[in-house]
């Protein structure tokens, strides 16, 4: 029948989640549930299978990097339900007179510029946007198109002229844009 | 020991003859397909209860956390009925969602929904052909969220399993676990267990065996008569009451809408499908001829007693897959104009009720004339969907058998034919938007199959393409 009732969720745990993330008790709640449904062997962790399993995100193009970010601080190729929080916090709206600590516009460029670093070492080589173009348009714009568009992409942000984004150039190239908006979930209760 | 047995049967003789009594007056009354009413007056009384705990639930769990939260306060919502909420996201139906959705992708991506309608291509200007393509960083924030939201909630993956109710059932079907909140709770919650285990249940297994009898006994008697058509009309008065027997058997409450100018005579009739339970209740308002797969034991001995009487199209495992022999059985049967409709579910497997998916085409390739009809279940009741991964066939039935009542509506559309033009898949899908919409179901165009395979390929391939041509400013 499927005993989840091992794994409810005890008040401390609640109370740790919210100071941590901001989410209230009843979005933890929520949240708590939907992971324990994917989690379909109801073992309190989800593998990147798991994931992958929700149709809307086995389609989209980034899907290996959006589930790769869940990953990014776990040991065992496993995800439990505190390093899922923390990664889905990011994505909170921004309240104005509270305190943002995962979720402020900054934290929000962290994120976004994890998904083009791909190795992880604090700056966006040619290569790595060159990857994430291809996984966002697969064969659908030739080889020399997108390596002109990731070159000129690179040079139109690359200040200091080491051929790479930093976050700082990242930032600062995303300026102008809503990042608040682009990368906020709002809940509806 | 020794003094337990002269108790018992004096208990078995005194309860012997008012209970046979129950018996008869069941069956009469269906016979002469009236009820007393007394089923309706239960369920008005269980509303009222549900009503009253779903309350103290939400009372006893705002005193428990007595923190603030950051959100709006707690209010506690009216429970409607199923129909009448219209949700957001763009979807009629009654799925209970968490966020409001941004982009929702699909298989086919002109069907994308998208909340804001292209607000940020103006920023990059018209579409100045291939040799212009303008990528920025903040291209990939919009797939990016699209996945954080589908990781939130999706419309696929829920769907395949029970539906969660926003208040509390006395089954404690909500997803989130039974804990202890008040004493009392637990009091009605522990004879809400004793009555529908040790009173209703026994009750319901023994008509359910009774009516099984009397449907095998009237086809037996049906069956013997020379075809023709008094043949047929007894067949669809004795149909019809079998089921009405056996629907008493889990304490059945349908509403039936439309059903003079729309109910089937012939042709094909399709609805959405939740669990064999639909069988049950369309059967017990008209009569169909059913279509499936050839099984042995129980099932067997069903279908068996069934065709003696009524033609109907039961398949050898083999045949299944050869997709020809199924559209000329169809076509057979329709095209004789005295046979009964037949009921096709489109969709090939159980959903949970909240919505309507991908309707196959086989059904609508066969020409005729198209019953669409809509089913909903109300949910506060008892869960009419069958879990076919979680929960045998016996398992089901006696859940539906120890749950208070299944009290479902049953809309009947109006006939629909395909246009001279129209393609069996557009077709499809239009009978499935008209049947969604009536039912107050969430549309989707994902495909029923995704209960055990994974998303193909081609449709990741395709939004990559609609991808490009964002980029291209198509």
């Amino acid at each position: 029948m499927g005993n989840k009732s091992s794994l409810l969720l005890r008040e401390e745990e609640i109370a740790q989640i919210q100071e941590e993330t901001g989410f209230t008790p009843n979005q933890i709640e929520r949240l708590y549930s939907r992971f324990t449904s994917l989690d379909k062997n109801d073992c309190g962790t989800l593998s990147r299978e798991d994931f992958l399993r929700i149709p809307e995100l086995a389609i989209n193009p980034l899907s290996e990097r959006i589930v790769h970010s869940f990953f990014a601080e776990s040991h065992d190729d496993r995800v439990n339900f505190l390093q899922f929080m923390r990664v889905l916090a990011h994505f909170r709206p921004i309240r104005k007179n509270r305190e943002n600590k995962l979720n402020s516009r900054e934290e929000k460029l962290r994120f976004a510029f994890s998904m083009y670093d791909l190795d992880n070492d604090g700056k966006i080589s040619r290569d790595e946007l060159l990857a994430i173009l291809h996984m966002m348009v697969g064969v659908n714009i030739s080889e020399e198109q997108l390596t002109s568009i990731a070159e000129r992409t690179i040079l139109e942000a690359d200040t200091n002229n080491d051929q790479m984004i930093s976050f700082e150039e990242f930032c600062r190239a995303l300026e102008r844009t809503d990042v608040e908006q682009k990368m906020s979930i709002r809940f509806l209760n | 020991m020794a003094l337990l047995t002269p108790l018992v049967s004096v208990a078995i003789s005194i309860l012997y003859t008012p209970f046979l009594l129950l018996i008869l007056c069941i069956i009469f009354l269906a016979s002469i397909g009236k009820s007393l009413g007394v089923r309706r007056l239960y369920v008005n009384i269980l509303l009222k209860l549900f009503e009253y705990g779903r309350q103290h639930i939400e009372v006893a769990k705002k005193l428990q956390r007595s923190d603030s939260s950051d959100e709006e306060e707690l209010t506690v919502p009216d429970d409607k009925p199923p129909s009448a909420v219209v949700k957001e996201n763009g979807t009629n139906g009654t799925k209970m969602t968490v966020i409001e959705r941004q982009e929702i992708l699909g298989p086919s991506p002109e069907l994308n929904y998208r909340r804001v309608q292209n607000g940020h291509r103006a920023e990059e200007g018209t579409g100045q052909g291939e040799t212009n393509l303008e990528f920025h960083f903040y291209h990939c924030m919009d797939l990016i969220k699209a996945g954080m939201e589908s990781i939130i909630e999706d419309q696929v993956t829920s769907v395949f399993e029970a539906e969660e109710l926003r208040s509390w059932n006395l089954l404690t079907r909500t997803n989130r676990q039974y804990e202890f909140l008040t004493w009392r709770l637990t009091i009605i919650w522990m004879m809400g267990f004793v009555v529908r285990y040790f009173f209703l249940l026994p009750l319901r297994i023994l008509i359910f065996v009774i009516g099984v009898w009397w449907l095998i006994v009237s086809t037996a008697c049906v069956g013997s008569l020379p075809d023709g058509p008094l043949k047929q009309r007894l067949n669809h008065t004795a149909s019809i009451l079998s089921f009405n027997f056996l629907s008493r058997c889990i304490s059945m409450v349908i509403t039936y809408h439309d059903g003079e100018e729309n109910r089937p005579r012939s042709g094909i009739c399709v609805a959405n499908h939740t669990s064999p339970i639909d069988v049950l209740v369309l059967m017990c308002d008209n009569c169909y001829s059913l279509i499936g797969q050839r099984h042995d034991g129980f099932l067997g001995l069903l279908q068996r007693a069934l065709a003696r009487a009524s033609p109907h199209i039961w398949f050898e495992r083999s045949e299944v897959k050869d997709r020809h022999a199924v559209a000329n059985r169809l076509k057979e049967h329709i095209s004789v104009p005295d046979n009964p409709p037949i009921l096709i579910f489109p969709e090939g497997t159980c959903i949970n009720n909240t919505s309507v998916m991908q309707f196959k085409k086989g059904s609508f390739e066969v020409g005729g004339t198209i019953y669409p009809v809509a089913i909903k279940y109300d949910p506060r009741f008892g869960d009419a969907f069958w879990n076919s991964s979680r929960y045998g066939m016996l398992h089901y039935l006696l859940n539906m058998m120890s749950s208070w009542a299944i009290v479902c509506e049953v809309w009947y559309l109006p006939p629909m034919r395909r246009a001279p033009q129209e393609t069996a898949v557009h077709f499809a899908n239009r009978v499935k938007a008209a049947v969604a919409r009536r039912g107050g179901l969430v549309d989707l165009m994902w495909d029923g199959q995704l209960k055990r395979m994974k998303a193909k390929k081609e449709w990741r391939e395709l939004q990559q393409e609609e991808f490009s041509k964002r980029l291209k400013g198509e």
